[in-house]
């Protein structure tokens, strides 16, 4: 099933078209994705080949940790992606769903770190959640520092 | 008085917050969710409680006519959000809870633009609700912003 879905920045500079494979999203809750959103991050995996983006000269990254990057706009200062940069899962882009004109049917399957969310909130559903030491096992991560 | 702190992502911005406030809001308006990916978290502090630590690294975008959002221009980071009127000066910080430390004894209580949020996610518990029009009968906004 084709389901190609339009999103972008808060202020329109960054854009992209993607084509989604499922309707599930993760959502993670480490220490770095904490401090980068103000609570977590709630992402889409999207195959690098189901996507394409404008206004990429407004894209800028971070190394931050040894096998990830993440981008924002740098007009706007949205969050734009997370992606890996060394190991298995280096194929693909984590889009944030607020990123998406519409994110109706979208829904959150999964989430990681779940023993770093902060007791001031925590989400409603039925998301199998795994802890920090679970999700490195399932990425195949044996370093110990944060993502 | 009590002293928390928070920093960024990448540490590049700190703050020191005096007497922190235990309320977070969350705001699912299409702004605060396209900024952060799902929706802002913020403490509301007033200006005089928060000490900047690496200010060259804060880069402050107008989101809309009468308020700003400011991130860490080395990683990204959202920090903070403030309005422009009646005095840029003087506004408050609805500073990202994220950035604590520690956000122990610090609870989500109020949800803003629960009409917009999309369908596939939702916090749990009981907090108060407000739609747009209940916020912006409130601020007299207008709009998102």
């Amino acid at each position: 099933m084709l389901d190609e879905r339009t999103g972008g920045c808060m202020c329109g500079a960054v854009r992209f078209t993607a084509r989604l494979e499922r309707s599930t999203y993760g959502t993670c809750h480490c220490e770095m994705c904490r401090r980068w959103t103000g609570s977590a991050l709630l992402a889409m995996t999207v195959p690098d080949t189901a996507i394409r983006w404008t206004g990429m000269d407004r894209i800028k990254t971070i190394q931050s940790s040894p096998w990830a990057r993440r981008a924002w706009c740098d007009a706007c200062g949205s969050s734009l992606y997370y992606r890996m940069t060394d190991g298995p899962h280096t194929d693909h882009y984590e889009v944030p769903i607020g990123l998406f004109d519409n994110a109706d049917g979208l829904v959150m399957e999964t989430e990681i770190y779940i023993d770093q969310k902060p007791d001031a909130f925590a989400f409603a559903g039925t998301a199998k959640q795994y802890t920090r030491a679970e999700t490195l096992a399932l990425l195949g991560i044996t370093a110990s520092p944060e993502e | 008085m009590t002293i928390r702190t928070g920093e960024c992502l990448c540490g590049a911005v700190r703050v020191d917050v005096t007497n922190l406030p235990g309320e977070a809001h969350a705001c699912h308006c299409e702004n605060c969710r396209r900024q952060t990916g799902s929706c802002t978290m913020t403490v509301i502090v007033p200006h005089g409680a928060v000490a900047i630590r690496g200010a060259e690294y804060v880069t402050t975008f107008a989101s809309s006519a009468w308020a700003t959002r400011s991130f860490c221009n080395r990683c990204g980071s959202s920090l903070w959000y403030r309005l422009t009127k009646p005095d840029p000066a003087v506004a408050d910080y609805y500073l990202s809870a994220g950035l604590l430390d520690d956000l122990t004894g610090i609870t989500m209580t109020q949800e803003l633009y629960i009409d917009r949020k999309p369908a596939g996610w939702a916090f749990a518990g009981t907090h108060a609700q407000l739609t747009g029009e209940q916020v912006e009968a409130i601020f007299a906004a207008g709009a998102e912003g």
